[in-house]
């Protein structure tokens, strides 16, 4: 984890009409750092992470990354500066192999007479290569279609799409254990950590504290639009976040 | 890191048959077919000119099946390429016969002519948001009055070579011009559907629209080239057509949408969406051929054949249906949802509705008068 913050998001503020979702909201995230956000339903999460992917722009406040202003206007010029979401229906074509999914969009392809056909061969090595290396995981087949994939390996596919892009700094995860057994949630956060270790930042949404306790390292508390609090899980505990969530310290204090 | 996610279950043979299903059922259907067939009428049904019969008349459906291959696939229908078949050889026709087109030029116009109002039909269902049953069945009338309007109630007949070889020109010792055509395309869709982004993104499309426009794949420009590479086929068909009978009036091809659509579906391509199988429709195309054939060998009335076709495309949409159920929630006995409530209920209902069809037949027999003659 390094000293430098990856991405800044400074006084954001974002209104829908008269609605305010979010209100003077900063976050940093960290390279090698799973940052996680919780907080009530329509406590201004997936605004906020929305945001941050280019899919709303902001009524107030800026983004910086390595300290430089950021101006996304759409979620692929967030791709393009290395940011990219994990949704949780995951976005994967059921009826595809796992090689097409992760290309899906994205196709390698070779020419042969100036027309280019896919290339099949090679997104099903190197996606197979990127499951291996990067995620630690390896399919009985690459030839089934996703659909036949543990929820888990579904996860796999779909975090893949996002890591196989070399510049990938940023990875937004909605969600990921939300439809998951104990299983597969374990081997989900599993992932997440292995995405740590290779340096990435990781920003995990999740309703699951006991998740977030398990992985990630700082915890940024929402609250119906506002920041309330951002701890570090070594220091506090699932109680002392919880009482962040309900508002149970302002009411106390 | 290293551990490995495997699955631990083991293969069945549900799962190891499952990606050749679309293949397989046809081809169970056609063995049965030649079983029946060799017991009832083997003299007449294994001839090698019947044979060439039904190679040509499948031959008329493939380009069709191929491209309708991609238009179920994504999710779509399409019910107006009889009339687009017609409208097409209609006007190619016309060029030929009253304004002295060149053939080799009026073919390729047909063809082009078919993809421009394919492409009509992708305009109307993703730009008007009209829903595609209801687009192109309106577009069916409207391609079909088209014609109508324009041939009146007119035979073209008698038409250059080069489209009477399309339509059933024979090489030597080999077999009808038109079923290479066929196969060719075909062949072509094969290769469109498994290698490149179009064949990719419509099995994406039917499978998940809103992730593939997540991922950035164009669904609407990819739904418009299926609808013009239907029409166009369906042009092809038209030209095919027009050369095989040597002739071509505006209410030509009428039934191309549901044995069309019938052949494919039955071929394994999903109505739901997501799954293709090109080998699968021409299998269908060949099913489907040989049946109506074995009906006329069979000397059975031709409107029989209608019959027998919807009892295909609704077994076989029911077959596939329950074969993917069974894979999901495990199997259960054919009967066992006869037993629930519900189920009582709609057979009392069932047999209300009957009893009251028995009651009205007994009501007219008894009250019967001797029959007179109307008119």
């Amino acid at each position: 984890m390094s000293d430098q913050p990856l991405v800044q998001m400074l006084g954001i503020t974002k209104r829908f009409g008269g609605v305010t979702a979010l209100q003077d909201v900063d976050l940093t995230a960290y390279a090698g750092e799973v940052l996680a956000i919780v907080g009530d339903n329509g406590a201004g999460k997936s605004t906020l992470i929305k945001i941050l992917t280019g899919v709303y722009q902001p009524t107030e406040g800026r983004v910086l990354m390595d300290g430089q202003p950021l101006e996304m206007a759409s979620h692929s010029d967030a791709i393009a500066n290395g940011i990219d979401a994990v949704y949780q229906t995951l976005a994967l074509a059921d009826h595809l192999t796992p090689a097409a999914n992760m290309f899906l969009g994205n196709e390698l392809t070779k020419n042969v007479l100036g027309i280019p056909f896919l290339d099949n061969k090679r997104m099903k090595t190197e996606a197979a290569r990127v499951l291996e290396e990067r995620l630690g995981v390896r399919l009985r087949s690459m030839d089934v279609m996703t659909e036949s994939l543990s929820g888990g390996q579904r996860q796999a596919v779909a975090i893949s799409r996002a890591v196989y892009h070399e510049d990938l700094r940023l990875l937004v995860m909605d969600e990921p254990t939300a439809a998951l057994g104990p299983q597969e949630t374990a081997r989900t956060l599993k992932l997440i950590k292995a995405l740590r270790e290779q340096g990435l930042a990781v920003i995990l949404i999740s309703h699951s504290l006991d998740d977030v306790f398990e992985v990630a390292d700082r915890v940024h508390v929402q609250r119906r639009g506002r920041a309330v609090g951002v701890v570090k899980t070594a220091e506090s505990s699932v109680q002392d976040v919880l009482g962040l969530i309900v508002g149970a310290q302002d009411a106390a204090a | 890191m290293s551990a490995a996610m495997t699955n631990t279950e083991q293969k069945t043979i549900m799962d190891r048959l499952e990606p050749y299903l679309a293949f397989i059922g046809p081809m169970v259907m056609i063995l049965a077919i030649l079983i029946f067939m060799g017991i009832a009428e083997p003299a007449r049904y294994f001839r090698l000119t019947n044979l060439n019969l039904i190679l040509l008349d499948a031959a008329l459906y493939m380009p069709m099946a191929m491209a309708m291959t991609f238009v179920i696939t994504q999710r779509g229908i399409d019910l107006s390429i009889g009339s687009i078949a017609a409208l097409s050889a209609i006007l190619m026709a016309f060029l030929i016969k009253q304004y002295g087109f060149p053939a080799w030029v009026a073919v390729p116009l047909a063809i082009v002519l078919g993809a421009l109002m394919g492409l009509i039909n992708g305009l109307v269902i993703t730009r008007f948001k009209v829903p595609d049953l209801i687009g192109t069945l309106a577009m069916d009338l409207v391609y079909r009055g088209l014609a109508l309007v324009i041939a009146k109630g007119l035979v073209l007949a008698r038409f250059p070579e080069l489209i009477t070889e399309i339509g059933r020109g024979q090489i030597p010792g080999f077999i009808p011009v038109p079923v290479v055509l066929g196969l060719i395309t075909m062949a072509i869709g094969y290769v469109v559907l498994t290698r490149t982004y179009f064949g990719r993104y419509t099995i994406a499309i039917g499978s998940n629209p809103e992730a593939s426009e997540m991922t950035g794949v164009a669904v609407d420009r990819h739904k418009i080239y299926a609808y013009v590479l239907m029409g166009a086929a369906a042009a092809m068909a038209g030209v095919m057509l027009t050369g095989k009978l040597n002739a071509i009036q505006a209410t030509s091809a009428p039934y191309f949408n549901l044995h069309v659509i019938a052949a494919v579906v039955v071929g394994g391509t999903s109505l739901f969406g997501g799954r293709a199988s090109m080998l699968g429709s021409l299998a269908g195309v060949l099913l489907l051929s040989m049946m109506i054939n074995a009906l006329v060998t069979l000397r059975i009335e031709f409107f029989w054949q209608s019959v027998a076709s919807g009892v295909v495309i609704v077994s076989s949409v029911a077959l596939y249906t329950w074969m993917q159920k069974k894979d999901r929630d495990g199997a259960h006995g054919l009967l066992a949802g006869l037993r629930s409530k519900e189920a009582q209920r709609l057979i009392r209902f069932s047999a209300a509705l009957i009893g009251a069809l028995i009651l009205l037949l007994a009501l007219g027999a008894g009250l019967a008068t001797e029959p007179s003659p109307s008119g």
